[in-house]
């Protein structure tokens, strides 16, 4: 049985372009335990999708380590599921034969893969359109399939880079709902790279906040919540004291623009 | 329950209207053409009502029957080889990103020639058989097949392309799930071209060289002023040309249902 640790020690990544070298990532070190949900917030253009790619092993990692259940990442891992900020189905399938891409792709057991597709795809609120190709979806129903997709092989390690952020805000806060209900069904360490701070609270155990490029970890945050978390938490004052504290990390006031006025929580900070 | 009949007789409607409304614009340009004949007299060897062309037709079928089955051998051949190394060049070209940048602007080059004035070179290098008629075709239809097949195989989604990678899909794996369903709409309207432009690659070689075939029977035809021959013989030829195209529109739908299904 895998344990599904995530531990990065001293990782760096230097973009080698034509012209110059871009440092995107600097020196990034953390850990996450089995079955924890791992928020990462940064500043567009930080170097999060490339944390995110390194663990998935699609990008080189330039210096430092990645280990995954105990072993350095040097590749794709058949039992790491993977969510980009697109849903990216196959145009030309059904929901269904989306859902079962990796599992057939891998050669599993495909009469258990179509019970585990069926389960997943209820869970989801996606029964009864199964049948259905993308273009008669909605954006939020694509990234409920892309869900399935990256659940159907029974990942230890699941990896999202933004999945929500293309969509509205009612659909988004949605699919957050659907992602904890799925999620804490399931034991699974999830890597979940967001802008949204809201997102990064309601849904996390830790959140990993990060510095404009080249990036680091400034702050490591464990989100006190008990689960499962209602949606009516995000109205608490604690998650709005939590989520102002990090909007200060992200945001510190410029030279020549007046401070925010701290909210009064903030201060017992 | 009455609405969905009343849709389902609006779309046979629909459909009924798809075929009559062309057929009915066709059928009124021959009757103008009819009486445009009778009205002004003129000449049959200017031009021939659509009546004489239809007697000559009907005269003529068994011996442009015989023809049209030369240049339909010979353009189904051409097609069929144009196909299969049109399709070979493009997964060549598209294999590597050097042989792309050593070969594609040099094909895209060759497209631009006007190929059809090099007949008469391949009947130095090859002679007055079917065989050099064959290969001027197929170097006519190769181009659209390859330069289509290229770009469909470059339009494969990256993002899914990465996604397959992260699954640890094997690339034999990505190019049959993936990349070939993604070329397959450019294939097809590549073959489509190809396969009127292997009609034209025959015909003229036919003019050319040939001692059958459509394109000999339309300058045999030519050379006694028959011009109502020229117009049945005319007429054979888009048989030949609209056979190819439908079975290339049938392989397109058998192979969308396929990678559908
Ligand atoms: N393939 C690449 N080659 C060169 N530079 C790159 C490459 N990919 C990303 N970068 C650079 O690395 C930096 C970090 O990019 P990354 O995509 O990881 O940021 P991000 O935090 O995910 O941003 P966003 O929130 O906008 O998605 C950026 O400055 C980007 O320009
Ligand atoms: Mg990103």
């Amino acid at each position: 049985m895998t344990d599904g640790t995530i531990h990065a020690t001293h990782v760096r990544k230097i973009y080698e372009t034509r012209t110059d070298r871009i440092e995107a990532v600097a020196g990034v070190s953390f850990t996450a335990k089995k079955g924890e949900f791992i928020a990462i917030l940064g500043p567009s253009g930080c170097g999060k999708s490339t944390l995110l790619m390194m663990c998935a092993g699609l990008e080189t990692i330039t210096e430092g380590s990645i280990l995954l259940d105990g072993r350095p990442v040097t590749g794709p891992r058949p039992t790491t599921g993977i969510m980009f900020q697109d849903s990216t189905l196959l145009p030309w399938k059904t929901v269904l034969d989306n859902v079962l891409f990796p599992a057939k792709i891998q050669g599993r057991d495909m009469a258990k893969a179509r019970r585990h597709a069926q389960e997943l795809i209820e869970l989801v609120g996606l029964k009864g359109f199964e049948g259905k190709r993308p273009h008669e979806l909605s954006g939020g129903m694509r990234q409920r399939t892309a869900i399935c997709r990256a659940l159907v092989t029974d990942p230890d390690i699941l990896l999202m880079d933004e999945p929500f952020s293309a969509l509205d805000a009612i659909t988004r806060d949605e699919m957050n709902e659907a992602l904890l209900a799925i999620w804490e069904t399931q034991v699974k360490t999830a890597l979940f790279v967001t802008h949204s701070i809201r997102e990064a609270v309601f849904l996390a155990d830790r959140v990993l906040v990060m510095t404009r490029r080249p990036a680091r970890i400034v702050e490591d945050l464990a989100i006190p919540f008990a689960r499962p978390r209602p949606p009516g938490i995000q109205e608490s004052v604690e998650f709005n004291r939590i989520c102002g504290h990090l909007r200060g990390l992200i945001e510190p006031p410029r030279p020549g623009r007046a401070a925010p006025a701290p909210v009064p929580e903030m201060a017992a900070e | 329950m009455t609405t969905r009949t009343a849709t389902a007789a609006a779309e046979d409607r629909d459909a009924a209207l798809r075929v009559l409304l062309p057929a009915g614009v066709g059928i009124l340009v021959l009757c103008a053409w009819q009486a445009a004949t009778a009205i002004t007299g003129v000449p049959e060897v200017l031009l021939p009502s659509p009546a004489a062309i239809l007697s000559r037709l009907v005269a003529a079928a068994p011996d442009l029957l015989r023809h049209a089955l030369v240049t339909g051998g010979d353009v189904v051949l051409a097609f069929g080889i144009a196909a299969a190394s049109g399709i070979a060049i493009a997964l060549l070209i598209s294999a590597s990103a050097l042989l792309r940048e050593a070969l594609y602007p040099n094909l895209v080059l060759f497209q631009v020639i006007p190929k059809i004035a090099l007949a008469p070179l391949f009947v130095i290098w090859m002679g007055i058989g079917s065989p050099s008629r064959v290969t001027f075709a197929v170097f006519v239809s190769l181009f659209p097949v390859a330069i289509a097949c290229i770009e469909g195989l470059a339009r494969a989604d990256r993002q899914i392309l990465q996604l397959c990678r992260a699954i640890c899909a094997t690339p034999v794996q990505t190019f049959l799930a993936v990349r070939v369903p993604f070329t397959l709409p450019y294939l097809f309207s590549g073959l489509k071209v190809a396969s009127t432009m292997a009609v034209i690659g025959i015909v003229v070689g036919e003019f050319v060289t040939a001692r059958a075939g459509i394109g000999f029977f339309i300058l045999h035809a030519s050379s006694k002023a028959d011009t109502a021959g020229i117009f049945a013989a005319l007429f054979a030829l888009c048989l030949v040309g609209f056979a190819l195209y439908a079975v290339v529109v049938a392989a397109e739908a058998a192979a969308r249902r396929w990678w559908r299904g």
